[in-house]
């Protein structure tokens, strides 16, 4: 028992020790890559800021929100269709969609790169944004059809005897019920639009536009120094939302949500 | 309010066997019509080939004189009760019951108050603020009833309302059901495994086994006079007893061997079964429909017997006896003084006796 809660340390130590380097770090105006005890000062934000720290996040949360919102319901609708409708070839379909889901981006983005070069889709935030969405789609298809179908399908057809149109069904019954799913494919593909640095950097060369991951980046390499404490404070600035929204949705996830009392047996 | 007909409606999920097969059923507007049947007869599908949830393979179905094969449920104006309920979990029984009204546009002042009418009337106007998993089984039943209610359908249809309920409270809604049925003489289509339930609430019942209708008919028919051996045996309580019997022609009639009794068949009965080429036969006997012989009488129709269980039931008594090498349960008075073992002589009331063919299974007289 001793030694497990021993081992359980060292690995917890393992990963706060640099969460605590990096508090540290942002704080203390000497930084440097030791740690260096408490030196309380914002100066280090404030050059992150002024190094257009603050930009950056306001394109990542654009990229972010956009694509979390495209991704979400174009995912939630396929899903719906997936669970409920005779769709030819669906088991095939989803090992597909699953493979996709795992395929790096990397190998689609030059292909990608040429048809936003036809398409005149360079250099947009919105259309860079659609391809975060498309990123993170087929994952979250797979997740949500796995929630949908936990939803019972006789609450449709209660809901279709009574009037209800198809619409009306998804939104009113089956979309509140897949909220958990629905929360957990946002979140997802959020965390992963906003932490995205390779498809900004190629399709967006507007240095207006880059977002956070791409800023840090070039942030770290500016002029051959390494400001760990600018750099330190770039970092937290650039995963505040990421860690407040995760607070927030464990929260309300946690709250519970159950199919209990609707259908019995 | 409307009949409902079904034409030679057959349903095949996949393959050779259908669910359901070449069903005729006609349900007279403001009916009540309990199916009933073993699980896996048919029934839900039935109901929900009605609903619009399934589209039959074959055949015609027509409710208020339209053909409705290919309507969707939503313009079909029915009302279901679910086996489950299928109440939506993530609103307030509130919001459950006005789901309908809403979806048809009631003006809300109008909503408000006949959702509290209903709670009213079903008692459950305490529960309007709590959500589904709050309920207990009783008071869900209550709710999808209400529900249902609400939507003022042409035609009910509740599959199993009663299953998920325990004995004393299954007894109290089935009352209760009937009550309402008067109150609002809705088309009803009620599908159950019970026959208590059939028995007790049916208009008519329809009898369904192997998704085939074996027999529709009033309660007292269906016991009285059963088309077949399975629905003989279905209801009943005890079972009927089926015994082998022998039919012999001669010049002059048939006589029926059962047993170690000779019973010579006279009249149509007889005329019409000198005509059938049939000799094996199953011969029921209702358990109420033998009784003990009264002293001295050693009559024509009645044979020796050794007491096997007596099951004393407080009015009466079912005693489970063995003759020759069957084993009959007969239902008689209480108090009969009985015990294992002893040797009795009963009578059987000859009248009562259903004949069945052994090949086809069906009734002959
Ligand atoms: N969706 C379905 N797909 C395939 N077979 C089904 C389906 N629904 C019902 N069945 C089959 O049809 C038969 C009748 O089922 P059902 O109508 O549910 O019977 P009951 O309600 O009388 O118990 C059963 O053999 C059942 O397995
Ligand atoms: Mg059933």
């Amino acid at each position: 028992m001793i030694s497990v809660n021993l081992l359980l340390a060292i690995i917890g130590a393992a990963f706060l020790l640099p969460l605590i380097w990096l508090v540290d770090a942002a704080l203390n105006p000497h930084a440097s890559a030791a740690l260096t005890g408490p030196a309380w000062s914002l100066s280090n934000f404030r050059a992150a800021l002024a190094a257009g720290a603050g930009g950056a996040i306001k394109n990542s949360l654009y990229l972010a929100m956009v694509s979390t919102i495209v991704a979400t319901s174009v995912s939630t609708i396929a899903a719906f269709a997936l669970s409920r409708h005779r769709v030819p070839f669906k088991a095939s379909l989803l090992l597909v969609i699953l493979f996709l889901a795992g395929l790096p981006v990397t190998l689609l983005l030059i292909p990608i790169f040429e048809i936003y070069v036809h398409l005149g889709w360079l250099n947009s935030p919105f259309y860079t944004s659609l391809v975060l969405a498309a990123t993170s789609v087929p994952f979250a298809i797979w997740l949500l059809k796995n929630f949908i179908d936990q939803v019972p399908r006789e609450l449709e057809e209660a809901a279709a005897i009574e009037g209800a149109s198809d619409l009306r069904i998804l939104w009113g019954i089956v979309i509140p019920l897949a909220m958990p799913g629905i929360l957990v494919a946002s979140i997802l593909t959020f965390i992963n639009s906003w932490g995205a640095f390779l498809i900004p950097l190629v399709l967006d060369a507007n240095p207006k536009d880059q977002p956070g991951a791409v800023g840090i980046f070039q942030f770290m390499s500016a002029n051959g120094v390494v400001h760990f404490g600018p750099l330190a404070a770039y970092s937290i600035i650039f995963s505040a939302p990421v860690v407040l929204m995760y607070l927030i949705c464990s929260r309300w996830l946690n709250g519970g949500f159950a199919f209990a009392g609707g259908v019995k047996g | 309010m409307a009949n409902v007909v079904l034409e030679g409606v057959s349903k095949y999920f996949n393959g050779e066997t259908p669910a359901v097969y070449d069903l005729d059923l006609e349900v007279e507007d403001g009916e009540f019509i309990v199916v009933v049947g073993p699980s896996g007869c048919g029934k839900t599908t039935t109901l929900r080939m009605l609903a619009g949830f399934e589209t039959p393979t074959k055949g015609t179905l027509r409710i208020g004189g339209k053909v409705m094969n290919r309507i969707p449920p939503k313009d079909r104006n029915l009302a279901m009760v679910f086996q489950n309920y299928a109440l939506f979990p993530h609103m307030t029984i509130e919001k459950n019951l006005a789901f309908g009204m809403k979806i048809r546009r009631n003006p809300r002042s109008s909503i408000k108050k006949e959702v509290e009418e209903i709670a009213g009337m079903l008692g459950i106007s305490q529960l309007l603020g709590r959500k589904p998993g709050e309920l207990s089984g009783g008071e869900r039943q209550r709710v999808a009833l209400g529900r249902a209610l609400l939507r003022q359908p042409q035609v009910f249809l509740l599959d199993e309302p009663l299953s998920n309920l325990d004995a004393a409270l299954r007894a109290q809604m089935r009352v209760e059901l009937k009550r309402i049925h008067s109150q609002y003489p809705v088309t009803t289509i009620y599908v159950t495994h019970d026959q208590v339930e059939a028995m007790t609430m049916a208009d008519r019942v329809a009898l369904m086994n192997g998704g085939r209708l074996q027999q529709i008919a009033k309660p007292e028919t269906l016991y009285e006079q059963p088309t077949n051996i399975f629905a003989a045996s279905f209801v009943g309580t005890p079972k009927i007893n089926l015994l082998p019997g022998k039919l012999r022609r001669e010049s002059d009639g048939v006589q029926l061997n059962f047993l170690s009794l000779t019973k010579r068949l006279n009249g149509s009965l007889g005329e019409k079964l000198s005509q059938l080429p049939v000799t094996e036969v199953t011969v029921g006997f209702r358990p109420e429909d033998i009784r003990l012989a009264p002293q001295g009488v050693d009559g024509l129709h009645v044979v020796s017997a050794t007491v096997e269980l007596v099951e004393p039931l407080g009015s009466e008594t079912n005693v489970v006896v063995r003759v020759m090498d069957q084993v009959i349960t007969c239902k008689l008075p209480a108090r009969t003084g009985l015990s294992t073992g002893d040797a009795i002589r009963l009578e059987f009331d000859i009248p009562q006796m259903k004949l069945f063919d052994n090949e086809s299974t069906n009734r002959l007289n």
